[in-house]
């Protein structure tokens, strides 16, 4: 032990109270060169009440096919293998004109499920005890036909430009509520198709960017915050060596009392110390029950991966981390649900993340927490209803497909919107990105018109000048 | 004259009772009363009427609204139903435009109506008065004019020195003259050392050496100070330095990032461009020429002329989503990105606000942008506007003719060795095996898949009439139903990397002579013609579809189509072949049996073995990013309705920014794009922009903050000058004295105000809090490159090598995602660093590096609690703290006091306080007793040199 002139962290946090009190309930991305005391984290209400306090968004890259799970369309069937004109948008985007295709039957048979008699496919047979649950949106569209611009469109509300992702919108909008852990976490991203820009702040206050917890490619049982460990000290030895870091940060703040930029400094010492201290807890999942483990199907493959995440999310949001992001994707630019040639791989990533979701849904529920958390399942788009250049695969499609929304004042057990016969396009009850996005935000108690950011001279918003709450999703 | 007829006539529909426009029968009317309107109030007038809303500039609640349109022109063309874009957008073939109603179709019986309507010639009530659409807009060109920022500077009056002598130079006069008027006093000169330590980052980035700090403390001469500036200004380290500054502006990153990120390889040379134009002292306005249209200046030597083509680097290295698919909307995205870039960096203006409409609040119409548009759009900054995923363009940089000479040689050598492989090749052939027998697919090298393993769409058969087949025969498609069958190859591939793609088949003279073939590989598609009359040449039996890339497990497969063949197709097998020696025994041919084919067979090894050799030591023919003329697309540009590619408005003729013009504008040659008109516009004294905004730069980032804090927003929007005469002053100082950075830099830094110290008295802080009239220095925290760059001096490995590519190339460096996998690993300046988009290094991560998205002249400052992790907790930092441990005990053979000024020495720049000195000695005894080893020694040390890494005075400049 080292006695005085090492300060014990109370007698630290007494004597540096002014420069502390603003800032000592900040998350991990506590900003704090700022004049004055405002703390950009702290919690704020929304423009009016929300229903909602905090988004889990699962993202499905690559394109889950709408057609082969949640969209049922039995004209596919009928007109299997026949050839058609379609207006296939990669197609149009390069030539401008559409091109005839072979119509490809879904792989997997369709049952209604529940009380609501929802269709579901085989698919995803855990998600469909839910049907009950969620919301089926159908009607889907969106921007961008490739992976990397309809992926920073689903995640930024733009495909080429340089915007700040939608966890940043919410946390700018609302804040933190909590101090030890940060407020927008992606778990397990991917570095393609736009990468950390699908988490980044762009020109929002760099606070607001999301922190990754683990990495596209990397177990999940391994994925961590960075640098929250030493790779060389003993607990011990960390803790003095911190002391002693404070201690010479102490006396050089001595010199200019009272200046807020460098208590920020010191005081991002001590966050970062509470961080290393709790955030290993947090993410801890050593402690849950095996009944909750197995829910999750952790501890099994194909499950344990994703389910690993899955229940990570869920101690996030009980910590009230605001918004989470759990990807199943890898590093390629063909992502997981890609399959361009082979349609029945979709099953393998099936397999993956159906019992893993089924039970977020089921632990959510029978914790009260998916009352005031939205749980988001989806892609950056569909797939098409036939065979891509007469193969054996689908190609993407941005014009129409479905997401699922449960919790947070959706309405369960409710199927809205349609596709055309062959659920090509969306055509009836349209659901745009930018809606969806309108949607989410009113429901965390946020006016997507009103949430804007002065910058290069305007205002900017998630939705630009577009986007309509669909209030008939609600309940 | 229709008019009071109409009034009288109808009086049972008092809606109608203005007029009509046109000659529209009385039904008609009534038909769009009764049947009409009700459709477009209750499916349109949401989103098209003048009570609620007035979408894309279209209403429908009259007349003149449907026939005048909105952006995209006019909404119904009476009486032609297909050419009306309300009726295309109603039909929901959402083609050209959004489908309408944006939620869901109309019934059908409402289409018929609108439809039957149209070629009634779309009858309706004239306008009322007053009718119309109103847009927002900003100033006028004539009140922009007016605008500060479009004044042109003049030469203000140097205000007369205030009583006491304070001011050392006429800067000095013009920020002291605005302190009497707020009573502000100016704060003492900053301590000595401070002053050196502040001085050497902000001219080259790196702290002093403890020695110089004693040399210029001890120096009494007046112009003790003006010496270091000046051999500081003359270090390469100031080009490094400022270079990055520049840099950021620039956008500058060496990979694309967006979607696929791909590695931008030769970008290093637009790095080097400008370190080394900075450290020349380029003239400014010839340094912005040279980055506009330098590939079409005059060169006086192909050093010149590479540095010119190198240095439009600057508009081709733009965060841009290569794959893209509508190529139009690609292209007019890197026209909108290159003016966004040129806007602010020399303009500090946010041009591209006009994309869609006049801007909100400059005076900048629609009509300027695609004027400026229309030169970026005569100019090629991909090589073309088709593939797939697109690449930029990228051109052989001149060579000295010795050079030249060498490349030539060394061409002919390769061609020559090429030629006697080919002819061995033919004796090298094994006979193809008899009737009836295939080959085992797992005797081939690679990856091997049969036709029996692959997916087949259609009516397939099999045979085995032609011999020479791989396994069990082969598919044919018996030349019926063409374009109805596919056969898809799904390979599993085990190791991410390159493989040769080969395709085998039977030649017959049935065949078909054009078998489309498409490999989707980790990189894009390739579609391949084959020729099935033709033997496949690799050992007579598989045709190569050319060498790509494929994730393991990766979405890559190969589709043989039949559509559109002339003849038999049939498909037998396909074999990966792996290129980097991983997945197994790469394929040479298929090995000789007799003797004689055994020699020849080493024979081709060994020509093999040198021909690979030789083109390892290839010269190298340098290229460069840069940009073209468009050669046949040069011209004046379409205004893009609402900032939609394809929708067309009228040609505007290429110009600039009318409000910041003053002489005439020249006029545009057919077949050039104008890109040296528009260089010689900004970089011209005349512009009233690009001197202000360039002195402005160099101000703030020397004191911290702008004359206009806005520094890349010069706008409406933007802050006014807190100085304008001086902001003139500078702006006119600089273009007299031939636009030279370093001279501008010099004048500043031997500003008395420079040289304030960093702290503010109770009377500063209360009349100015911002600091908007240095009446002091404003302490600045240490950019990202500084902390890495200091840690690293401190250590003592900083590497100092100027110049020259930094990122290591490997396998895999051509293809998306190189960064991904990057292992960081150089220890030369953070400006060298690879500077990737989608990955960065940590340390820049937490500390703010620029986003190289966009430009940016002053970065934000963040205190983050990541920022602390990393300093306690990153490898690097413990690396290096233990690497100047070594160095301080290395040094200092004497006292743990002595040791501990000379880490603080290094570190800080200074000797440590008591309470500092006993803080630290406490813990090197507590931690490394006097009895312990050497080990424990070192461990001390490297801890308390962390600390000082961590510590706040490290951190900021006083």
């Amino acid at each position: 032990m080292i006695p005085h002139p090492l300060l014990t962290r109370r007698q630290a946090l007494q004597r540096l109270a002014c420069g502390f009190g603003y800032l000592a309930l900040s998350g991990i991305a506590a900003q704090a060169a700022v004049r004055g005391p405002a703390n950009p984290l702290a919690p704020r209400p929304g423009h009016f009440p929300a229903r909602a306090k905090r988004v889990i968004f699962l993202f499905m890259g690559g394109g889950v096919s709408h057609l082969d799970s949640f969209d049922y369309k039995p004209v596919l069937y009928t007109h299997d293998g026949k050839m058609m004109d379609f207006l296939d948008q990669r197609s149009i985007a390069k030539t401008g004109a559409g091109s005839t295709q072979r119509v490809m039957k879904p792989l997997w048979d369709f049952k209604q499920r529940g009380q609501s008699g929802r269709w579901v496919s085989e698919l995803f047979p855990h998600m469909a005890q839910h049907a009950d649950d969620y919301c089926v949106i159908r009607s889907m569209h969106t921007e961008g036909v490739a992976h990397g611009p309809a992926t920073l469109f689903l995640h930024t509300g733009s495909t080429n430009l340089i915007r700040p992702s939608m966890g940043s919108w919410v946390t700018y909008g609302l804040g933190s509520e909590n101090e030890n852990l940060p407020a927008f976490v992606s778990l397990s991203p991917t570095l393609a198709n736009g990468g950390p820009r699908n988490y980044g702040s762009a020109f929002l206050p760099s606070v607001h960017q999301g922190t990754a917890i683990g990495r596209a490619g990397q177990r999940a049982s391994e994925a961590g915050i960075r640098n929250v460990r030493s790779p060389l000290r003993t607990p011990a030895e960390q803790q003095r060596h911190f002391e002693l870091v404070r201690a010479l940060n102490e006396q050089q703040l001595r010199a200019r009392p009272g200046d807020y930029e460098l208590e920020a400094v010191a005081s991002s010492y001590e966050l970062a110390w509470r961080l290393q201290t709790h955030a290993p807890d947090a993410l801890d999942i050593s402690k849950e029950s095996p009944a909750t483990l197995k829910l999750y199907g952790i501890g099994e493959e194909p499950t344990d991966d994703y389910g690993r995440q899955c229940l990570t999310a869920r101690r996030l949001a009980e910590a009230g981390v605001r918004f989470i992001q759990v990807n199943y994707s890898d590093n390629t630019n063909n992502p997981a649900w890609d399959q361009h040639a082979n349609m029945p791989k979709h099953k393998d990533h099936a397999m993956r993340v159906d019992k893993p979701v089924a039970g977020l849904l089921a632990d959510l529920k029978a914790r009260g927490l998916l009352e005031d958390t939205i749980v988001w399942w989806g892609s950056e788009f569909g797939r098409t209803p036939y065979a891509e250049r007469n193969g054996t695969g689908r190609d993407h499609n941005p014009t129409g497909f479905t997401v699922l929304m449960a919790g947070g004042g959706f309405k369960p057990g409710f199927a809205y919107g349609e596709t055309d016969e062959f659920g090509h396009f969306a055509i009836e009850n349209k659901v745009h990105m930018h809606d969806l996005h309108a949607t989410i935000l009113h429901q965390l108690g946020l006016d997507h018109e009103k949430l804007t950011f002065r910058h290069d001279g305007r205002d900017f918003r998630l939705t630009d000048v577009h986007g309509h709450v669909v209030k008939d999703l609600l309940i | 004259m229709f008019a009071p007829f109409l009034r009288s006539a109808l009086t049972s529909a008092p809606l109608l009772a203005a007029a009509v426009a046109g000659a529209a029968e009385p039904g008609d009317l009534e038909f769009f009363e009764k049947k009409i309107r009700p459709i477009l109030a209750e499916r349109c007038y949401e989103c098209h009427a003048a009570d609620t809303k007035i979408k894309a500039g279209l209403r429908l609640d009259l007349t003149a609204g449907w026939l005048q349109g909105g952006d995209s022109g006019p909404a119904v063309i009476p009486g032609n139903v297909d050419q009306s874009p309300l009726i295309k957008a109603v039909r929901y073939t959402g083609l050209d435009f959004e489908a309408m109603p944006p939620k869901s179709a109309l019934p059908k019986e409402e289409v018929a109506l609108l439809e039957e309507w149209v070629k009634r010639g779309a009858p309706g009530p004239a306008a009322p008065a007053g009718g119309g659409r109103a847009r927002q807009v900003g100033l006028s060109i004539e009140e922009g004019k007016k605008f500060w920022a479009f004044v042109p500077p003049v030469e203000p009056a140097i205000p007369a020195a205030p009583a006491g002598g304070w001011p050392r130079t006429e800067i000095d006069r013009f920020v002291a003259a605005q302190w009497a008027a707020k009573g502000l006093a100016p704060a003492p000169d900053a301590d000595r050392a401070a002053l050196l330590r502040r001085a050497s980052f902000d001219l080259t980035g790196l702290p002093p050496a403890p020695d110089a700090v004693d040399a210029f403390v001890r120096d009494a001469r007046p112009e003790a100070f003006a010496r270091v500036v000046d051999a500081m200004l003359a270090s390469p380290q100031f080009g490094e330095r400022w270079g990055r500054r520049w840099l950021d502006v620039a956008r500058f990153a060496e990979s694309s990032g967006g979607g696929r990120t791909l590695l931008f390889k030769d970008a290093w040379r637009y790095r080097d461009y400008v370190i080394d134009a900075i450290n020349r002292d380029v003239p400014f306005d010839r340094f912005i020429r040279e980055q506009l249209a330098g590939d079409l200046l005059p060169a006086a030597n192909h050093e010149e002329k590479s540095r010119q083509v190198i240095a439009t680097g600057f508009l081709a290295l733009g965060p841009t989503n290569y794959e893209e698919q509508a190529k139009d909307a690609l292209r007019m995205d890197i026209v909108d990105e290159q003016l966004d870039t040129l806007g602010k960096a020399f303009l500090g203006m946010t041009i591209t606000c006009a994309r869609c409409h006049d801007h909100k609040f400059d005076p900048i119409p629609l009509k300027d942008y695609y004027a400026l548009a229309g030169i970026l759009r005569s100019t090629h900054t991909l090589h073309n506007y088709t593939d797939n995923v697109a690449k930029w363009v990228d051109v052989p940089l001149p060579l000295p003719d010795a050079t030249e000479r060498e490349i030539t040689a060394h061409e002919a050598q390769v061609a020559a060795l090429e030629k006697k492989i080919a002819a061995l090749r033919p004796a090298n052939k094994k006979a193809p095996p008899a009737a009836g027998k295939g080959i085992a697919p797992e005797t081939l090298p690679g990856i091997v898949i049969d036709d029996t393993q692959a997916r087949v769409v259609g009516s397939w058969k099999n045979s085995s009439v032609t011999a020479g087949y791989v396994g069990a025969g082969y598919l044919t498609d018996v030349n019926e139903g063409k374009g109805e069958k596919t056969v898809t190859f799904t390979p599993q591939i085990p190791h991410a990397g390159r493989y040769e793609v080969r395709i085998a088949y039977t030649a017959e003279r049935n065949r078909a002579t054009n078998v489309p073939v498409t490999v989707f590989h980790a990189d894009g598609e390739n579609l391949i013609t084959i020729n099935q009359r033709q033997p496949p040449t690799v050992a007579e039996r598989f045709a190569s579809l050319g060498q790509y890339r494929f994730e393991k497990d990766g979405a890559g497969y190969v589709l043989v189509s039949t559509e559109g063949t002339d003849g038999f197709v049939v498909v037998d097998a396909l074999q990966f072949v792996p290129l980097d020696g991983k997945a197994g025994a790469p394929a040479a041919t298929v090995a000789a049996e007799d003797p004689g084919a055994r020699k020849s067979a080493a024979e081709l090894r060994r020509l093999e073995a040198e021909l690979k050799d030789l083109k390892a030591r290839a010269p190298s023919r340098p290229l460069a990013m840069s940009v073209k003329e468009a050669v046949g697309e040069i011209g004046d540009t379409e205004i893009r309705v609402r900032g939609n590619a394809r929708n067309l408005g009228p040609k505007v003729p290429r110009g600039f920014l009318q409000v910041a013009t003053t002489g005439p504008v020249p006029s545009f040659a057919p077949d050039q794009s104008g890109r040296r008109e528009l260089a010689d516009w900004i970089a011209s004294d005349a512009n009233p922009l690009t001197a202000r905004v360039t002195v402005n730069r160099v101000w703030a980032w020397l004191m911290g903050a702008g004359l206009v804090r806005t520094v890349d927003n010069f706008g409406v929007t933007g802050e006014r000058p807190s100085h304008p005469e001086l902001l003139d002053y500078l702006a006119r100082r600089f273009t007299a004295e031939g636009w030279s950075v370093k001279r501008l830099v010099r004048a500043i830094m031997l500003s008395r105000t420079y040289q304030l110290a960093a702290y503010a008295t109770p009377d500063a802080k209360r009349l100015d809090p911002d600091n908007r009239l240095f009446s002091h220095a404003n302490r600045r925290r240490l950019e990202a490159e500084e902390i890495r760059d200091a840690i690293l001096w401190t250590s003592g490995k900083l590497d100092l090598t100027v110049g020259g590519p930094n990122i290591v190339l490997g396998p895999g460096s051509a293809a998306q995602g190189y960064e991904y996998g990057y292992v960081f690993a150089d220890l030369r300046r953070g400006v060298y660093t690879p500077a990737f988009r989608n990955r960065r290094l940590d340390v820049f991560e937490v500390f703010d590096f620029a986003d190289a998205n966009a430009p940016i002249g002053v970065r934000p400052v963040t205190t983050v609690a990541p920022q602390a992790l990393y300093l306690m907790n990153h490898p690097f930092v413990l690396e290096q703290a233990a690497l100047a441990a070594q160095r301080t005990l290395a040094a200092v053979t004497g006292s743990d006091a002595a040791r501990l000024d000379y880490a603080y020495r290094l570190a800080l720049g200074r000797l440590p306080t008591a309470q500092e000195r006993a803080v630290a000695l406490q813990f090197v005894a507590a931690v490394a007793p006097p009895d312990s080893g050497d080990q424990a020694r070192l461990d001390a040390w490297a801890q308390v040199h962390q600390a000082l890494f961590c510590c706040v005075d490290f951190r900021y400049l006083n």
